[in-house]
């Protein structure tokens, strides 16, 4: 599903973030990418949604070939991944329904049906009843509960998450959590977290990928 | 009340664009009715020995012949007839050359009018040629300078007001910029994550486009007062308010448009 072979990663020519990176990911597989602030974790996840360019190596995403990928065929790409961003990205002037059936309508599914998904959506992420709220108007917790019902509302093939609880109150890192397991036990959605702490007795296979100075390591 | 502002300062240049357009389409229609009336009352005499073949002679200095019409020689010799013997008469009947009227489709300019006399003279049996070139039209002159200049303002006004809507594109596409860019992650195109701002620029060309129609037609229905009757009576200043409605509201729209495009295009170029 993912393969990274001897990437290099930067925002600038003189320091790479990652270096000579290299990881394989199967599908349905639940990872977990660790290590410590300023890694590269975060950059290595968004160069997976083509956020950042390689510099070098070859990475390919749902068999996909990231380097020189053309606007259309990473438009493709984006719309079969959903993404969770740490700082939400919601779209504040919509409710918070219009912001999960965001993703649906990019796929071209219609107003009633990508409704329907978006309060289904919402019932699971146990907020039905602010339906009609905008996000400025809700929690962080309760704002990354939508975040992650975005990701999930178009059945993608992966979704990427860079740190998902990293703000969130114990309830609401407990839902998202529930969520992802979900996702991946009962969709078969590849899943790669970006996270400080991996919970405890999760519950769930996964495997743990750790990032130290540039360099990515297997941890288990 | 910000949106309001913001669109405010998308209609401003697009309205002034607009309106100087809609003056440039009047000169133009007051211009070409003044011509038509002065070209339908403009004639070329030409004298010629022996009579000219009329299908040789369809265009000149490249303005067509709209029609030629032989100086009946009886017509002529009638306005003499009194001081004349009928032998005179007679023979004068034989000596006299062709007299012919040319009316040209196109009033045309003083270059184009000695050009057409050169063109004439260079036929073999053209005795003379008059073309009244002293009469020649000044005001139409005038007018013409008037519709030049007015076609300057309006290109002048058209350009600054791409720059300024293309600027107001971009404050736009910096307000949304987050949305935009939210989209993007989920795999939108750049026309489906610049909808808004698409949709902001069509409604001010609407504003924009209402605006100016309704300033047209109060001018259409108004021109009595505005202007003298002596000038009514020269020309018909009436617009065809429909068809110059269409005109404004294609103008308003391709304006609106493609700065939007040409605004996208570099959106995308430092994007992508």
């Amino acid at each position: 599903m993912i393969t990274a072979r001897e990437i290099y990663l930067s925002y600038d020519k003189n320091r790479f973030i990652i270096k000579k990176g290299s990881l394989h990911i199967r599908e349905k597989e639940f990872i977990f990418i660790g290590g410590n602030s300023g890694s590269g974790k975060s950059t290595l996840i968004k160069s997976l949604y083509g956020d950042i360019g390689l510099k070098h190596g070859e990475l390919f995403v749902d068999g996909q070939k990231m380097k020189g990928i053309s606007a259309s065929n990473l438009r493709k790409l984006r719309r079969d991944i959903g993404i969770i961003f740490q700082d939400y990205k919601l779209i504040n002037e919509w409710t918070i329904e219009e912001n999960i059936m965001l993703p649906l309508k990019i796929n071209g599914y219609s107003s009633d049906i990508s409704r329907k998904q978006a309060l289904n959506l919402l019932s699971h992420v146990k907020l039905s009843h602010r339906k009609g709220y905008k996000p400025n108007e809700l929690s962080g917790g309760e704002q990354q509960r939508v975040a992650v019902a975005r990701a999930l509302a178009h059945n993608p093939k992966i979704i990427i998450a860079d740190e998902p609880t990293g703000n969130l109150d114990d309830y609401s890192a407990e839902v998202v959590w529930n969520l992802l397991k979900g996702a991946n036990e009962q969709l078969g959605i590849t899943v790669v977290v970006v996270t400080h702490r991996v919970p405890k007795n999760f519950g769930i296979k996964f495997r743990q990928l750790s990032i130290e100075d540039g360099i990515i390591y297997e941890v288990s | 009340m910000k949106s309001l502002k913001s669109i405010f300062s998308f209609i401003v240049p697009l309205t002034a664009m607009l309106i100087t357009f809609a003056i440039f389409l009047f000169t133009t229609k007051v211009v070409d009715d003044y011509k038509l009336k002065i070209s339908n009352d403009y004639s070329i005499v030409v004298v010629s020995s022996l009579p000219l073949v009329k299908d040789n002679l369809s265009e000149f200095a490249g303005i067509k012949v709209k029609n030629i019409v032989t100086l009946e020689k009886n017509k002529i010799i009638s306005n003499m007839k009194n001081n004349l013997s009928d032998k005179s008469i007679k023979l004068l009947k034989q000596r006299l050359p062709y007299f012919y009227k040319i009316h040209l489709e196109k009033y045309p300019t003083s270059s184009e009018l000695n050009q057409i006399k050169l063109e004439l003279k260079e036929i073999k049996t053209v005795k003379k040629v008059e073309i009244f070139s002293k009469n020649h039209n000044q005001i139409y002159l005038l007018l013409l300078i008037i519709q030049k200049i007015i076609a300057i303002v309006f290109v002048v006004i058209l350009l600054y007001a791409v720059i300024i809507i293309a600027k107001q594109i971009k404050i736009w596409f910096y307000e949304h910029h987050e949305k935009i860019a939210i989209m993007r992650f989920h795999g939108a195109s750049i026309l489906y994550s610049a909808g808004t701002v698409i949709r902001h620029a069509i409604f001010g060309a609407l504003i924009s486009f209402v605006i100016v129609a309704f300033l047209m037609i109060l001018l259409n229905e108004n021109l009595s007062i505005i202007f003298p009757s002596e000038l009514q009576n020269v020309v018909d200043i009436r617009l065809s308010i429909n068809a110059e409605l269409i005109k404004v509201f294609i103008l308003s729209l391709f304006i609106s448009i493609s700065t939007i495009f040409g605004v996208l295009f570099k959106y995308k170029l430092n994007n992508d």
